[in-house]
């Protein structure tokens, strides 16, 4: 009876040990090689050096490719984590019918592909669509606003692309707040406001931290959003590195960009835990 | 995701056509996280035991080489061929040679592209004593990959807004005041410098070398009134048949199909069309090996065969003696025939070997700038 059992904890544990040393294995393998070889381009082609991180920090059109990267992923970004937050709240606090509603209205958008839900804001956006056509038939307006095809499309077209994203992990987060808490503070005398502020809030950040992370993650790397309704003009940095890669093949700054691109992303998640002062993704 | 869009576009837009660049960006993905070898493979038909692999851009230009080439070869020299549709980019197919894992056997690239690469000793130079120069149109035997086929740069306009005068130069679609109106032109680049130079007074005959500096003057002056910079020949085509732009700088193919699908009230001209070549390239080490690449070359110059190519996809034979058995149908779109060809300047890939790296970051510098 001993015996069997130790023989099959030991089982188990093989197969934990296994298991446990698969995942790591597998990053180093496919994941962390592979980037080293990236890495390794980026200082190696066309010459050894530093030339091709020089002309990413020199000012010219690279530049500002990761700068408007930064702005329109930091833009849509905060949008999708503001509005995901108030559907999130309005989902979890919301009564039985109010919570059927709101995931129906989440879910729908989400089953969607990217490419439709793109191709629609440009029918409605665009200066002979419906929303320019609306508010010119109604006089609200005599000239097209140019919603449609440039930055401010991207950046809507990426924003609801990405709410359901981030809902997801702020919602976790929000159920697993102890009403009683709140039920408490309320009892104590404290205004709803003061209560959201004090407590529901801070409570709620990890989710918070944990959606702006996976949101930005997603937004620097955008290609086909930007690239049905941005108009052909607005080239993010994925973009940048396919024509670097496919177009001019200079693999050289192709690979550099990617690096800055990933060290952009790691700076800017550490800036966010701290301000946030969050320990971890969920609490 | 991206091999997705592709083809979830060509469904949206109903395409019946497809056309070049639109399957540029296959690989994006996979190749930031992972480089590009791995990333080339996860897509590409590999060459089986006997097999010709013949690269193209997706679409319907696969079943279209695959009736017109493909399945008669595969019976006449015995050689089963297998159209691998994912895009033989300049980037992919030095990738492939520098890898040392060939996969493809033919290429139909951009000759300025397999120039540039020939000169690093990337690519097969042309064995002319299989493949027959006569059957190539005047010009476009290059070292490195002979005509396969023709398609133009063209401008395609509103007819029914433009029905008095329609636009018969790169003049006149700079000419705002007179066609008003947005414009859309190629997000990348081929064509466009040369439309801004006749735009500007150059001579067809005086095109090249390219003056850059006059070119991008030219376009930063057009560019408020552009209303996207095109990507796919899909996006092109929209951008006509919704009217959202009046005229457009489009492929002769797409043009022709939203004539088609809008019942004429969308159409075109050869006027000033610069037409442009793509080539069979064989890129060194390729599985097959040379000599049976060559003679795929060599078969694929039929006439009919080019004929067959043109019914099917819209492009001009790249042998003269095909246009003869064109019929009226299609004598349109046959954009290298010499009546045709006689409105359109040539494409000079030379150039475009030369220069068009530097030219296209310069170019979308100035679009997204």
């Amino acid at each position: 009876m001993t015996t069997t059992r130790t023989a099959g904890t030991a089982g188990a544990n093989l197969i934990t040990q296994i298991l446990m040393w698969a995942l790591p294995v597998l990053l180093l393998g496919f994941y962390v090689i592979p980037l080293l070889g990236v890495v390794s381009w980026s200082v190696t082609q066309p010459v050894a050096g530093l030339g091709n991180y020089a002309r990413i920090v020199e000012g010219g059109d690279i530049s500002s490719v990761f700068l408007r990267t930064l702005r329109i992923s930091l833009i849509s970004t905060v949008a999708t984590v503001l509005i995901g937050y108030c559907l999130s709240y309005y989902w979890v606090m919301g009564s039985r019918l109010r919570q059927t509603i709101l995931e129906i209205c989440i879910f729908i958008p989400f089953w969607i592909s990217v490419l439709v839900r793109a191709f629609g804001w440009l029918v409605i956006l665009r200066d002979n669509g419906l929303a320019n056509g609306f508010l010119m038939a109604t006089h609200l307006i005599s000239e097209p606003l140019g919603t449609g095809r440039n930055e401010f499309a991207v950046i809507v077209g990426m924003v609801h692309f990405m709410v359901p994203f981030s809902v997801f992990p702020m919602a976790t987060v929000m159920r697993k707040i102890d009403r009683r808490i709140l039920l408490a503070a309320h009892g104590l005398g404290a205004s709803p406001a003061v209560v959201f502020a004090k407590i529901f809030l801070p409570l709620s950040l990890p989710g918070v931290f944990a959606a702006f992370v996976m949101v930005l993650v997603f937004s620097v790397g955008f290609f086909v959003t930007p690239a049905i309704l941005g108009g052909g003009r607005v080239v993010m940095v994925a973009e940048a590195v396919f024509v670097q890669m496919f177009q001019t093949t200079n693999w050289g700054l192709g690979a550099a960009m990617s690096v800055v691109l990933l060290a952009l992303i790691g700076a800017v998640v550490a800036v966010a835990y701290r301000l946030l002062g969050v320990r971890s993704f969920v609490d | 995701m991206d091999n997705h869009f592709k083809r979830d576009c060509l469904l949206v837009l109903k395409d019946k056509l497809s056309e070049g660049a639109i399957d540029r960006r296959t690989f994006l993905t996979g190749l930031v996280a992972l480089g590009a070898y791995s990333a080339i493979g996860a897509h590409s038909a590999k060459a089986g035991d006997g097999e010709l692999v013949v690269a193209n851009w997706g679409g319907d230009a696969v079943p279209a080489f695959k009736s017109a080439f493909a399945d008669g070869f595969g019976e006449s020299a015995g050689k089963p061929v297998k159209i691998d549709g994912s895009g033989p980019t300049k980037g992919a197919m030095r990738a492939q040679f520098e890898s040392g894992a060939v996969r493809w056997d033919v290429c139909d690239a951009d000759p300025g592209s397999t120039k540039a690469l020939g000169q690093k000793g990337m690519i097969e130079q042309v064995d002319y004593a299989v493949v027959d120069k006569a059957k190539i149109e005047n010009g476009f035997a290059f070292e490195f990959s002979p005509a396969n086929y023709f398609f133009s740069y063209v401008i395609a306009y509103d007819a029914k807004k433009f029905a008095g005068d329609p636009p018969k130069s790169w003049a006149d679609f700079w000419d705002v005041k007179k066609y008003p109106g947005k414009r859309t032109m190629f997000k990348w680049m081929s064509g466009c410098l040369e439309a801004a130079l006749m735009a500007d007074g150059v001579p067809a005959d005086k095109l090249y070398p390219l003056d850059m500096d006059r070119a991008f003057k030219k376009l930063e002056e057009l560019k408020p009134h552009i209303v996207s910079y095109w990507d796919s020949g899909a996006e092109s085509q929209q951008l006509m048949r919704d009217g959202e732009a009046s005229m457009g700088l489009l492929w002769h193919t797409r043009a022709n199909l939203v004539e088609t699908d809008t019942g004429g009230d969308v159409s075109w001209t050869y006027a000033q069309g610069i037409m442009a070549a793509s080539g069979w390239t064989v890129i060194k080490g390729n599985p097959a090996g040379k000599d049976v690449a060559m003679q795929f070359i060599a078969y694929c110059q039929d006439p009919a065969r080019q004929v067959a190519l043109l019914e099917a996809l819209g492009s001009g034979p790249a042998n003269p003696a095909a246009h003869a058995l064109v019929s009226d149908k299609f004598k349109r779109l046959d954009c290298s025939s010499p009546e045709n060809r006689a409105q359109q300047v040539a494409m000079d890939s030379e150039w475009y070997a030369a220069n068009s790296d530097k030219a296209l970051e310069r170019y979308l510098a100035m679009v997204a700038g």
